[in-house]
């Protein structure tokens, strides 16, 4: 039976990161994305977990990498100008492959920006929040019922992937209070994937001795099999290296890792990375993620009502892109493509790389203020 | 029932958050949709907040009032009424606290506009003023017929603490009241 809940978004990240098996978090609290960290004080010490508030941003990712480094489900929320801060320690969650679920609560920025109103400008930030070569997986709610379920995927891939996940969602999807169906906790249960374990003789254990394309195999500290952790290329042990070989080898695996297996498989999991809504018959496509997209499902149907086929595609994986899926949206709808988002256009250049084009409409806004419905209207009827 | 969009608006500090979020979850707990969404600035307290509230049968996506399109708002601080007013639809419903919203002629004209000073009732009458925004539910759902009073009260009740459910009460009946007389008395 589906649980039927009355809750903001934000907390139902907290409660779905403890549903995952998270059991420590380490933060400091930024509006809009506080109420995660709420919840987690309330929740943690319930199930026997662990709750921190640091001093800083700084230290709130810092013990939740120590954690996971001890083999704890940990994960840490903020919003985008605590991402800055703690970017130094993501850049070492990256290259050691420490599994961390990162959870963004959008506000307007840059720096400390708009602290109370709604925006999707950290989608560039969460492809690259950090210095060097890697590749990041980031989700994107684009439903209350996604801040749950789509955080419960961030544990699995993060564990899969032995990497950092970032959580995508803003200020609207985060505070707004309403109804939201959650799966069963059974079958969230039986869905967590837990990083894989070396079982061997403690001798033979070389952590990062994995194949090109594959995560570290990275047991828990203090439990009898030793190893390095550290920031510096490293060899099969962790220790440090300049062996440029080696050094080639670590970056092409750790961007290949999630970037070449998400190609070759289509995706890095079995859950859908967009969603398509009334898609068949469309003349004219809507692309819009997280709460922008709530507007673009009521756009839709406005335009619908006045004889305008349109359809909304609503990418929710958004690193790595749903490429093959943009690349035939490209191809079938033409200029017939309005992308709509809360930034000056991050996503649109995505958009634009992958069907290698511009002459496709933008609906941008980057004030603080959602996009509504009716300016959605208006745009696709000025390219009809 | 038809979709429903309220808009409860104040200045930071005033408590009117609560008031919706009350609504939105009675709406669910009887089988419908509710959604509450509030805009504030950073300033702790003072700032221009607004609350919009969506009620309805259907499944509810966007979750802020379509401007041109709110059936009721009610504000308790001038800042907020003038910069918010625009978003109700002409004939709609507005309720102000007179001694802090001033409705202009226009407004009365365009707007069904009453005057309650719910401040004053919540300070005076219940003795607490933190519970404006319950006296400022009971107004709305009285002037929209959103739902039925019995179980807003029930949900209000399991969102207060049990030693302020007796001056809620109060607050809820004296808000009542105070509707029931307002739209007696006409606009």
């Amino acid at each position: 039976m589906a649980r039927e809940v009355i809750a903001t978004g934000n907390e139902l990240a907290s409660r779905a990161a403890v549903d995952a098996g998270a059991r420590f978090y380490g933060g400091y609290p930024i509006t809009p994305s506080s109420e995660v960290m709420h919840e987690a004080s309330d929740l943690l010490p319930k199930v026997g977990g662990k709750f921190v508030q640091m001093e800083d941003e700084i230290g709130g990712i810092s013990v939740a990498l120590g954690a996971s480094m001890a083999g704890v489900k940990a994960y840490t929320a903020t919003s985008g100008p605590g991402i800055s801060l703690k970017s130094e320690q993501i850049g070492l969650a990256f290259i050691a492959e420490i599994p961390l679920v990162i959870i963004n609560v959008m506000r307007g920025g840059p720096s400390t920006g708009l602290p109370t109103r709604v925006s999707q400008a950290d989608i560039f930030q969460a492809r690259h929040p950090s210095h060097g070569d890697f590749a990041s997986i980031t989700l994107c709610a684009g439903s209350l019922t996604e801040c749950y379920t789509q955080t419960v995927r961030a544990f699995n891939l993060a564990e899969k992937y032995m990497t950092p996940v970032f959580m995508l969602l803003d200020e609207t999807i985060g505070h707004m209070h309403g109804k939201a169906i959650l799966p069963d906790i059974e079958e969230v249960e039986a869905s967590i994937i837990n990083r894989a374990r070396f079982d061997g003789d403690p001798k033979d254990y070389r952590p990062y001795d994995v194949p090109m394309n594959k995560p570290a195999v990275l047991n828990p500290m203090f439990e009898g099999y030793r190893y390095h952790i550290t920031g510096l290329h490293h060899g099969p042990t962790g220790f440090p290296t300049e062996d440029a070989e080696q050094c080639e080898f670590n970056i092409e695996r750790l961007v290949g890792k999630i970037n070449t297996v998400a190609k070759e498989n289509d995706g890095l999991d079995d859950l859908p990375d967009y969603e398509e809504v009334l898609m068949d018959d469309a003349e004219v496509c809507i692309i819009a993620y997280g709460s922008i997209a709530l507007g673009a499902y009521e756009a839709v149907q406005k335009l619908r009502a006045e004889g305008i086929k349109a359809g909304l595609f609503r990418p929710i994986m958004l690193w790595p892109s749903p490429e093959k899926k943009i690349k035939e949206i490209g191809e079938r709808f033409g200029n017939k493509i309005m992308v709509t988002e809360l930034n000056m256009g991050q996503y649109s250049t995505e958009i634009e790389r992958i069907i290698k084009r511009d002459d496709f409409s933008r609906l941008l806004k980057a004030n603080g203020r959602p996009i509504a419905p009716a300016d959605m209207v208006a745009k696709v009827k000025e390219m009809m | 029932m038809a979709r429903l969009t309220l808009r409860f608006t104040g200045v930071g500090g005033q408590g009117v958050l609560l008031a919706g979020e009350i609504m939105a979850a009675c709406k669910i707990k009887l089988g419908g949709y509710g959604l509450k969404t509030a805009t504030y600035t950073s300033q702790v307290r003072g700032g221009p907040t607004v609350v919009d509230i969506t009620l309805d049968d259907e499944e509810i996506r966007y979750p802020y009032a379509n401007e041109g399109e709110i059936d009721f708002m009610l504000s308790v601080a001038d800042v907020s009424y003038q910069a918010f007013k625009k978003g109700v639809k002409p004939g709609g419903i507005i309720v102000v606290d007179p001694n802090l919203a001033h409705p202009t002629e226009e407004d009365r004209e365009k707007f069904k506009v009453y005057e309650i000073p719910i401040i004053t009732i919540a300070k005076e009458e219940v003795g607490n003023v933190i519970t404006q925004s319950v006296v400022a539910l009971a107004i709305a759902n009285e002037m929209t017929g959103a739902l039925p009073h019995e179980k807003l009260i029930e949900t209000m009740l399991s969102k207060v603490p049990a030693k302020v459910h007796e001056a809620n009460k109060k607050a809820y009946e004296l808000g009542l009241k105070y509707a029931k007389e307002a739209l007696e008395k006409g606009e």
